[in-house]
């Protein structure tokens, strides 16, 4: 499991600044051409994180199918985005793998580091190292940012044997991170989620997924409702965040958030189904010809 | 005795059962009236024998000592009028409606006029962390057991049979005027042995809160028919442009299982400009039943906040009324009730808005975390004629955790003046799905989630508890409390 410990990050500084996103890219290409090259260090073939296959869905309450066969498998170190129109099913997708009550899965199965995902609770889920930022997360009245930080961080340090911190303890650790999404220390004080903006929303779950880390980000579009600069900070912090062992799954709608965190897979989705897989060119196919087109050539 | 004498024929022929026809019971008024009862109220109509004799008992248990004092007399006197035209509460009266209180009724009931016994107070655990404070046990001040810092002048704190006459004469005269009562209030009246004052003079501002600590020491075990019952009554007066801080606090005795009742009253008078905070925390013993009234009469711009967290008693039963004398009054009410065993926590509260420019604001809250649990709320705000721009707002919300788990909630606003902004809500739910899984898919299990949450939603009351102290001593019990709801019955059985 990874757990972003300050050590690791060290050196990782130099993220901020605006050569470091090229230098991210450089890291990831060398080691997919490492793999094919065959080296000593990658011989092994790449190591499926999460496999998905045929995955199908309904919403509980009305009984209506949304996923219809959805396969994907992202191995460790792939950064995947998830494209689509409005109402292909991207979020059912992502709140599927998570545990989302409001869905049930009626088929297919998914592997997450070779267990069986479908059969842990959303919280084993969480501590086995999937991490999904919510669209719209929801606020927690009489709840503390940093209260709810440390019973997750704690939460996550028991699962991995590790002695549970005090809330003095947990606090540099939270700093530190606070920093990472470019967030005053007075974001800890205030109720989770509660009267905060579109934007503080979205930074508070990448503070999350950065106090907590994973082995699996889902990021579900991350990017709506950001301004520019929002943005910039939350694609610096997921790349700082990310390593080459850990991978990425983000739903967008927009190219600017895959030009900051470069895919190495670009999926469409549509009628509940991955219509089409390719690299980033396919982004650029899409905004000229639309979604339908580039559905319609499969 | 006082006020009332009963022939021991009338006495004899009590408990006619409820069902009984009014021309029966019209014979026994004229029974009553022909005997040396004198009846003035107009409103008097028919009377319950139970009630009579009820009435009998508490008089003749009052030692006569108690009875030099006219204030006192004149109190009892008209309680004793009022309490006669009142028949004890049935199921079918409104404001009885889903809170049964048959089992006082159906117990004996035993007063305690006498001070307790001092071997009894050793156990008592004082706060004494915070003077200055105030020991009432039993309904009685205990002054060995009070700490009274020194107070700005012209601050008058003790009973009211120690007050020098025109000091009694002021205070009854800012006191006067509340007969909504029902029929507790008038059994306080007549019950209770003496009366604690706090009074507040006009522009004087009291540093530290005054802290009530009411306790009853004594109770009858499981399987006694007893119930003994206290009934303090204190009476808090705030002259023009004062300001004053009280905190009442009632604990139970020290067996949980022992029952008792108290059944309190508390009178508020806040002049014009003159701003209190209320504190309250009922915490009796899970077998107890604590019916309380707090009347409040606010002059033009004073303010008055109250916040109530009660937890305790097999029956929690707070009236509050509060009645606006002058305009641009600000009146802010937050009320936390917790049901966690076989109990009812039960709120009936009015506003009456009788000038401009008022502005109220209640919240009320409840958790019950039982399948024999009850919370009870009947929040009532009247706009009158007068009372335009006024801006009222009222918000309950109930949580109920367990399958059966009954809330009664009546929010209810009486609007006659046409130029105001008044709103209410009412939401009655189990925790939010949502938030649970924001819990739960950041690894946190579903346990600890639902008492995080629970807890949260009782801090917005908590939270606004004036001193740490408080809160901190209250917080581990509510912690406790969260525990029982957390693990299940199991605990519970354990825990009483």
């Amino acid at each position: 499991m990874f757990l972003s410990l300050p050590t690791i990050h060290s050196t990782s500084f130099l993220h901020l600044l605006p050569t470091t996103t090229s230098f991210s890219i450089n890291r990831r290409r060398y080691l997919t051409t490492a793999t094919a090259t065959g080296s000593d260090f990658d011989k092994t073939p790449p190591q499926p994180l999460l496999q998905v296959n045929d995955l199908k869905a309904k919403i509980v309450e009305n009984g209506v199918d949304i996923l219809h066969g959805v396969n994907l498998t992202v191995n460790h170190g792939e950064v995947h985005a998830i494209m689509g129109k409005n109402g292909s099913g991207k979020s059912t997708f992502a709140k599927v793998l998570v545990g989302h009550p409001d869905y049930e899965v009626t088929g297919g199965s998914v592997v997450f580091k070779g267990e069986n995902l479908l059969d842990m609770e959303p919280e084993e889920r969480s501590l086995a190292g999937l991490f999904m930022s919510f669209q719209s997360p929801v606020a927690i009245p009489g709840v503390s940012n940093d209260e709810f930080l440390v019973m997750a961080y704690n939460a996550r340090r028991r699962k991995l044997g590790l002695p549970e911190l005090g809330p003095l303890e947990c606090f540099s650790y939270l700093m530190e991170k606070l920093k990472l999404v470019n967030m005053k220390p007075d974001f800890l004080n205030r109720n989770v989620n509660e009267g905060f903006s579109g934007g503080e929303r979205k930074r508070n779950e990448i503070l999350q997924l950065a106090v907590l880390g994973a082995d699996l980000a889902i990021l579900d579009e991350i990017d709506s409702g950001l301004d520019v600069d929002a943005l910039r900070d939350v694609a610096n912090a997921v790349n700082q965040i990310l390593t080459p062992k850990n991978s990425l799954l983000m739903i967008t709608h927009y190219r600017r958030l895959l030009d900051l965190l470069n895919p190495t897979h670009v999926h469409i989705m549509d009628k509940g189904r991955i219509a089409r897989t390719g690299d980033k060119s396919l982004v650029a196919f899409i905004e000229d010809e639309g979604y339908e087109t580039v559905s319609a050539l499969t | 005795m006082s006020g009332i004498a009963l022939t021991p024929a009338a006495c004899n022929s009590c408990f006619i059962p409820s069902s009984y026809s009014y021309s029966s019971f019209q014979s026994h008024f004229h029974k009553f009236k022909t005997t040396r009862v004198s009846l003035h109220s107009p409103s008097f109509t028919t009377s319950d024998p139970y009630v009579l004799q009820l009435a009998e008992t508490f008089e003749d248990s009052l030692p006569s000592s108690s009875s030099s004092n006219s204030t006192l007399l004149k109190l009892r006197e008209a309680s004793s009028q009022s309490l006669l035209s009142t028949p004890w509460p049935s199921r079918r009266d409104e404001p009885f409606r889903f809170t049964d209180v048959s089992f006082l009724r159906n117990s004996q009931i035993v007063p305690l006029s006498l001070p307790p016994n001092p071997s009894l107070l050793s156990s008592l655990s004082l706060h004494t962390d915070n003077p200055p404070y105030l020991t009432i046990v039993g309904g009685h001040l205990i002054q060995s057991m009070s700490k009274l810092s020194e107070f700005p002048k012209g601050v008058y704190v003790g009973t009211l049979s120690a007050m020098d006459p025109d000091l009694t004469a002021r205070v009854l005269e800012l006191i006067s005027g509340f007969n909504g009562g029902d029929l507790f209030w008038s059994i306080n009246g007549i019950a209770a042995p003496d009366v604690t004052v706090v009074y507040v003079p006009e522009g004087c501002r009291v540093e530290n809160p005054i802290h009530f600590g009411y306790f009853s020491v004594e109770g009858s075990s499981k399987g006694s028919n007893e119930t003994y019952v206290s009934n303090p009554r204190v009476v808090v007066v705030v002259e023009k442009g004062g300001e004053l801080e009280i905190i009442e606090e009632f604990s139970g005795t020290q067996g949980s299982g022992e029952s008792y009742w108290t059944n309190c009253a508390l009178e508020v008078a806040i002049g014009e400009g003159a701003k209190l905070r209320h504190s309250y925390i009922q915490n009796e013993s899970s077998a107890a039943a604590h019916i309380k009234w707090t009347s409040v009469r606010q002059e033009s711009s004073s303010t008055y906040e109250l916040t109530e967290v009660s937890t305790g008693g097999k029956l929690g039963r707070h009236n509050l009324h509060i009645q606006q004398l002058g305009p641009d009054t600000v009146t802010e009410l937050s009320t936390l009730h917790l049901s966690v065993g076989d109990q009812t926590q039960d709120l009936h509260s009015q506003l009456v808005l009788d000038h401009p420019r008022g502005y109220s604001r209640q919240l009320h809250k409840c958790i019950v975390a039982h399948s024999k649990g009850q919370a009870v709320f009947d929040g009532n705000v009247k706009v009158n004629r007068y009372a335009q721009q006024t801006d009222a707002g009222q918000l309950t919300r109930s949580l109920l955790l367990e399958p059966r788990a009954t809330v009664n909630v009546k929010p209810n606003l009486q609007i006659v003046a046409d130029d105001v902004k008044c709103s209410h809500g009412a939401a009655i739910s189990d925790l939010e799905e949502t938030q649970l899984l924001y819990f739960q898919a950041r690894g946190i299990d579903p346990k600890t989630a639902r008492r995080v949450l629970t807890f949260a939603f009782g801090g917005e009351v908590i939270d606004k508890l004036p001193y740490s102290s408080i809160r901190e001593r209250r917080v581990p019990l509510y912690c406790m409390i969260l525990k029982v709801i957390t693990f299940g019955a199991s605990c519970i059985t354990v825990c009483s």
